[in-house]
């Protein structure tokens, strides 16, 4: 009776669980109060054991969304309660979910199925390393008969479904998030893949020949289409698995870094996934014929569904082009080493099936313009994109030959042609299937391309494919030309590109150039003539026709010479590239190398824009953008080249003839551009043009901004340039315009600083350290006199605020800061006199300028520069006045900015006067800084008795000025925030000492900025003050136990002859830093520095320590947490013998307890 | 660049001058400028070209430094723009009246008296709160084209 009665109740209780989901799903799905229906969904799954609810209204409800929410619950509940099921709960829930899946597997909700078989995944992963392998075998028992087919083509579907989402949740970046450690991830990982991936892929390529072969057969069969489609999703899912157990070559796996592929995708923007699965595989994958079975499987079913045009994007189709593409990216061990005639053998099946998409490509490319789906063609290029991946470009040419009387090479370049014809009829700028197909077979190239140019023989390349590249690249020329002259009356779109203009289009261009390179012999006379050629159309239409299209060509073709004949010279000095040096050998004289002829075609083109008239009428700013900008490119490989002397000795050396070839070609080219070729006439060219750029072209900024800071700073950066530049009268002349005429003055206040910088690097080329400093005198001297002439002006502060002397101030600021930054020791004498006969002034103006911060940051930064230039090299007496000054910089500042409010309606205003002071202060701290290194690097040549000033107590003093200008409101700027706290950290590790000596007010303000710094969000900042901490209490430990007085009487409490409570600083750091770790948020990186920081704490407050220790254990209630607590505690200072004393190998042992100690304690101590 | 230029110019407006001409493509993020008349202070500028290879153009994004409105205004990077004389001068706060005006102390030992407080409430405040505070207050005047506003306070210690 009681039995009954308790079945009654239990399912009356189920069914009003059951209609309250119901209720609540409804409630959603109608969005009528749907934070109240989520309240109720949640609560089902936090209720404890749900399970029979949960199953209850899976197997009742016949809303299939309450279904699909019970799922859900009893996957939430299961995992958070997994530890406390017994193994026959853990079984029965998946069985449940397994066997309420293939039951419904005709359900047409297919969503509630696809939710409760990934239910199932997750929980048999959450068990995987607890299940025997008999459990495993019954589990797969059952799904096994599933996908064989015994229970039906609906069961079937189903079951490989379950698999897939298994193997997702098995995979790292898929699965769902369980909370468990990477480790148990790395497990399950390893287990599925050595033991399973393989039985799977077999089940369900069994699976996949069985129902392919009806729909073969038979015309009906939706069915068994979704099975096939399944299963091809499948096997196309474990075939960019990412293995890594099984392919033997990895030993060493270290799970926490994720290895970067070694394959080439850098450069690429098309994905392709090298599958390596390792010779375990081959016998499935290859043996079998596995791969002529997917090909002809494909064919067939392209044959018979030839008629519906639609059918190539059909999931089906789809699922089997992607399955073929994996297959020819197949690589690795897999193969046997039989000198890569089982590859060749698979990717020439897999051809043979991929060239009917692709080929022939002028038939293919017409039928998609009639209307045919482009996707087969684009997968057909990113085959070839994967085998050429996988092969040498002689392999991947030769794959064709045994079907067509020519090689892949030649099939892949029409292709590309095609597509290029395609792209240049398409004048709109929506992306299109050719540009899609563009970038795969750029790609394409740039596979094959870098892998033979990686080897060190160019000849990998095989004949028919540099035949190829010329052809290709003449295509890709003209569709350039095309589109250049196509885009330049298109002005919206013009906006966008002029920003990016030069260096967006880099990757592509970068591309192009391999291509170039690839057939130089015919390229670069392809690219002269060209370029000759709308040069002559440019010059006769001068006055007649409007230019600007022929001025977007020339513009093309510059970035496309600029990359095919040199290399990008980011942070390094770029050589000629090796497609050049080893090609046109045969040439001997200079002036007929064509390298040379359109090097010169070029120079003589800018060499033009030097007469007015040509300038108005041809030479657009964006032309001389791309002049510039070329000029700068060819400049860093080709003037002046240092290799060229080094070549002349080399190959007087060595006369093998080897060596003579290699190098013959460049050594030609070198020699005609170099100093006792053409090399100066050049220079003088490219320095005149430059001077045009910034005197005939006002307000470019853009324009101005290149020739500054690329093409003259790569000038100056070769000091065997600098050599002919100092001698160069056009050189002197743009010197003498930029210290005397107005005009350069209008220039970008911070192109003008790049400029100064310019002249002083250019004293590397002037031979005497004497002249080298006059020089800098003479560039220098008309800033330092105006300003200094400003100042003692009567006048001044009426003045002053006129735009026009801001205007040159600013100007005259930022050069000087310019020629500060460029400091080298020859020239230091001279730049630190620059900087000494402005320092007044500096002051002056500070004051002057009090509210123009503009000016202010300037000021500031001139002397940041200046100092970090000068301070390692100064004596003794020099040091002293520029720390001087730095003082009473810092002082004047303080005086003039503490307590200041900006007051203004606009709230942008006042957030960029905030700003504003953020930099200034960070100018104020890198000061600081930059006066600390004085006391690490040194270069002067004084001897001990001159008096030294005490860096320490001056930067210690320079923080006590700033810190109180810095509000707590300013600390939330990142990088002031950053800035400030490693300076005062490097303060107090560097120099505990100096903090006893501190006064009251300054060592309360450094303490109180500790504590804030210790309970900050960064990371970083807690570390900073984590060790500033350990170097003060180490010290005061040190200091103490020596019987020294240490940091004083300020910091510790035991000694303190009042004998008040009032604690010392570290007593109180010791309390705060136990309370951060133990009952605070921090990321677990800093516990290793908070266990030095604690440790010499402990040590220097042993009885503190213990009072906390003891008031921490009375007060847990819980007898059992006390007794935990007390042993960690004792645990913490006395396992792993440690010592008290401070040395390296006690340090860490404090760090393992410490450790040790809040893995132990902290769970239970937060939760209290 | 010679200094009788700047003695000419300024003497030629005898102080008067209330803006100057400068180059479009010189002026910054942060410094001034004229736009429709009125003293902005550029909170953004940004280039582009009229047509592929046309010249340079600056596009400004100012507040005005006065009632903080957004203008925007382009110029051809090569052609002059205004720029307003920006002055500032500090006084020492004496009084503040009951009807909103506030009684400046001038560095000759005169009083100023014609300067209104500003209406917005929060800044109002900030004068007001500070002065009842007995605190010792500079205000810092700034006056450009003919208008002039107080656009900082800097507190400099207590009253003696």
């Amino acid at each position: 009776m009681e039995g009954q009665q308790y079945q009654g109740e239990l399912l009356a209780y189920l069914q009003s669980t059951m209609r309250a989901i119901e209720a609540a799903c409804t409630s959603i799905q109608m969005h009528t109060n749907p934070a109240a229906a989520e309240a109720t969904i949640l609560s089902l799954s936090r209720s404890p054991q749900p399970y029979k609810a949960c199953k209850f209204i899976m197997e009742n409800s016949q809303l299939a969304n309450a279904r699909f929410q019970a799922a859900g619950a009893l996957r939430d509940a299961a995992i958070r309660e997994w530890s406390f099921l017994s193994s026959d709960d853990r079984n029965n829930l998946i069985n449940f979910c397994l066997n309420f899946v293939f039951q419904h597997a005709g359900s047409p909700e297919g969503y509630v199925q696809a939710k409760v078989s990934s239910v199932a995944a997750q929980l048999l992963k959450r068990g995987w390393l607890e299940f025997s392998v008999s459990e495993k075998e019954r589990f797969f028992y059952q799904v096994n008969q599933a996908i064989l087919g015994s229970h039906g083509l609906q069961v079937q579907f189903v079951s490989i479904n379950f698999l897939e989402s298994l193997v997702s949740e098995f995979s790292p970046t898929t699965s769902s998030a369980m909370g468990l450690p990477r480790e148990f991830i790395e497990q399950c990982r390893k287990s599925i893949e050595l033991d399973y991936l393989k039985v799977f892929y077999c089940w369900t390529r069994d699976a996949a020949l069985g129902v392919a072969a009806r729909i073969i057969e038979s015309d009906s069969g939706t069915d068994e289409v979704k099975v096939c489609t399944a299963a091809l999703r499948f096997m196309l899912q474990i075939m960019t698995w990412e293995f890594r157990y099984s392919s033997n070559s990895v030993k060493n796996i270290n799970i926490f870094s994720d290895a970067i592929r070694p394959d080439n995708t850098l450069l690429n923007r098309t994905e392709c996934i090298v599958v390596q699965p390792g010779p375990a595989w081959r016998e499935v994958l290859l043996s079998s014929g596995h791969a002529i079975w997917l090909v002809k499987l494909y064919s067939a079913l392209r044959q018979k569904f030839s008629r519906d045009g639609f059918w190539i994007d059909c999931p089906i189709a789809v699922a089997a082009r992607k399955v073929i593409l994996q297959f020819c990216s197949l690589a690795g061990t897999v193969f046997p080493s039989d000198g890569g005639r089982l590859h060749e053998h698979h990717l020439l099946q897999l051809l043979s099936g991929v060239i009917k998409w692709i080929d022939p490509p002028d038939a293919v490319s017409k039928e998609i313009e009639s209307g045919k789906s482009s996707s087969e063609l684009l997968d057909g290029c990113r085959a070839l994109y994967a085998m050429a991946t996988v092969t040498t470009p002689s392999t991947f040419d030769k794959l064709l030959k045994s079907m067509r009387p020519y090689g892949t090479l030649m099939l892949f370049s029409n292709l590309m042609c095609e597509v290029l014809k395609v792209l240049m009829t398409k004048e709109s700028d929506e992306e299109t299937w050719s540009w899609e197909a563009r970038d795969i077979l750029l790609d394409t190239w740039t596979a094959i391309l870098t892998t033979s140019s990686g080897s060190s023989e160019n000849a990998t390349l095989p004949p028919e494919g540099v035949h190829a590249a010329a052809s290709v690249f003449l295509l890709i020329v003209e569709s350039e030309l095309k589109g250049a002259c196509a885009s330049v009356f298109n002005d919206d779109s013009a906006s966008d590109y002029l920003h990016a203009s030069i260096s967006a289009m880099d990757e592509r261009l970068a591309s192009y150039a391999l291509i170039a390179r690839a057939a130089t012999d015919v390229t670069v006379p392809l690219l002269t003539s060209l370029f000759n050629d709308r040069l002559s159309r440019l010059h006769q239409g001068r006055g007649i026709v409007d230019p600007t299209e022929t001025m977007e060509e020339l513009y093309s073709l510059l970035l496309l010479i600029g990359h095919v004949i040199a290399d990008e010279g980011e942070g390094e000095t770029p050589l000629v590239p090796n497609a050049i040096q080893r090609h046109f050998l045969d040439y001997v004289e200079a002036e007929k190398h064509p390298v040379v002829v359109l090097s010169s075609s070029v120079i003589r083109f800018a060499e033009q824009s030097l007469d007015p008239e040509a300038r108005s009428s041809i030479f657009s700013p964006r032309l001389m953008e791309a002049i510039i900008w070329f000029l700068a490119r060819w400049a860093l490989s080709y003037l002046m080249s240092p290799e060229e002397y080094k070549e002349a000795n080399h190959d007087s050396g060595l006369g093998s003839t080897n060596q003579i070839q290699s190098y013959g070609s460049k050594g030609i080219i070198l020699k005609f551009f170099s100093e006792y070729g053409n090399g100066k006439t050049v220079l003088d060219i490219i320095v005149r043009v430059c001077a045009t750029t910034l005197l005939s072209y006002p307000g470019e900024n853009f324009l101005q901004g290149l020739t500054c800071c690329q093409l003259l700073h790569a000038l100056v950066r070769q000091k065997n340039i600098c050599v002919h530049l100092v001698e160069l009268e056009s050189w002197r002349d743009l010197g003498h315009t930029f210290a005397n005429e107005k005009i350069l003055f209008m220039l970008n206040a911070s192109h003008q600083k790049s400029l100064a910088q310019t002249f002083i690097l250019s004293t590397a080329g002037v031979k005497n350290s004497d002249t080298a400093n006059q020089y800098v005198r003479n560039v220098t001297s008309h800033m330092t006199t105006y300003l200094a002439e400003l100042c003692d002006k009567r006048d001044l502060r009426s003045i002053a605020e006129q735009p026009d002397i801001i205007l040159l101030v600013t100007c005259l600021l930022e050069r000087l800061r310019g020629a500060a930054g460029a400091c080298e020791p020859r020239i230091q004498k001279s730049l630190y006199e620059m900087g000494l006969s402005v320092l007044k002034a500096i002051l002056v103006l500070l004051e002057i300028y009090k509210h123009e911060s503009a000016v202010v940051y300037l000021l500031l930064k001139f002397v940041v520069d200046w100092v970090d230039g000068q301070i390692t090299h100064l004596e003794a007496q020099e040091t002293s006045i520029v720390v001087d000054f730095c003082m009473r910089l810092l002082q004047l500042y303080s005086s003039l900015n503490i307590g200041k409010i900006s007051l203004s309606t606009s709230s942008a205003l006042l957030s960029d006067a905030e700003t504003d002071k953020c930099k200034d202060l960070r100018a104020l701290l890198q000061l600081l800084s930059g006066l600390c290194s004085k006391d690490l690097v040194d270069f002067s040549s004084d001897s001990s008795d001159t008096p030294t000033t005490n860096i320490s107590q001056v930067v210690f003093y320079g923080l006590h000025i700033v810190t109180p200008l810095i509000s707590l409101e300013l600390l939330k700027y990142p990088k002031l925030c950053h800035d400030y706290f490693s300076l005062l950290s490097h303060m107090l590790e560097v120099y505990p000492e100096m903090v006893g000596q501190l006064n009251g007010e300054a060592f309360t303000r450094v303490l109180q900025t500790l504590d804030f710094g210790l309970h900050h969000q960064d990371v970083d900042v807690v570390s900073m003050c984590l060790r500033a901490l350990k170097a003060l209490a180490s010290y005061h430990y040190k200091e103490t136990t020596c019987g020294r007085p240490g940091l004083g009487s300020q910091a510790s409490s035991g000694s303190h002859p009042t004998g008040e409570l009032k604690g010392g600083i570290l007593s109180q750091f010791l309390r705060s830093l136990l309370h951060l770790l133990l009952f605070e948020n921090y990321s677990s990186d800093l516990v290793g520095v908070a266990a030095d920081a604690l440790f010499p704490l402990i040590l220097c407050e042993q009885g503190l320590y213990q009072t906390l220790g003891n008031e921490l254990i009375q007060g847990q209630v819980n007898p059992n947490f006390r007794s935990r607590l007390s042993n960690a505690f004792y645990a913490l200072t006395s396992a792993n013998q440690l010592s008290s004393t401070l040395d390296r190998i006690n340090c860490q042992r404090f760090r393992k307890n410490l450790t040790a100690f809040l893995i132990e304690v902290r769970g239970f101590m937060r939760t209290m | 660049m010679s200094d009788e230029e700047h003695h000419f110019e300024a003497k030629a407006d005898a102080g008067a001058s209330k803006t100057y001409p400068q180059q479009a493509g010189t002026i910054r993020k942060n410094g001034y400028i004229v736009i429709k008349g009125r003293p902005c202070k550029v909170v953004e500028v940004s280039t582009s070209k009229t047509g592929k290879h046309g010249h340079a153009k600056c596009h400004f994004v100012a507040i005005d430094i006065f009632n903080g409105k957004k203008l925007e205004d382009i110029v051809p990077s090569s052609h002059n723009c205004d720029v307003p004389h920006v002055n500032r001068t500090d006084y020492q706060l004496i009084d503040i009246s009951e009807d909103g005006f506030v009684s400046l102390l001038t560095e000759s030992g005169g009083t100023k008296d014609d300067l209104r407080l500003p209406t917005d409430e929060n800044l109002l405040s900030q004068i007001k709160d500070g002065f009842a505070e007995g605190k010792d207050l500079v205000v810092s005047v700034m006056s450009a084209m003919g208008e002039e506003q107080i656009c900082a306070l800097k507190d400099i210690g207590p009253k003696n």
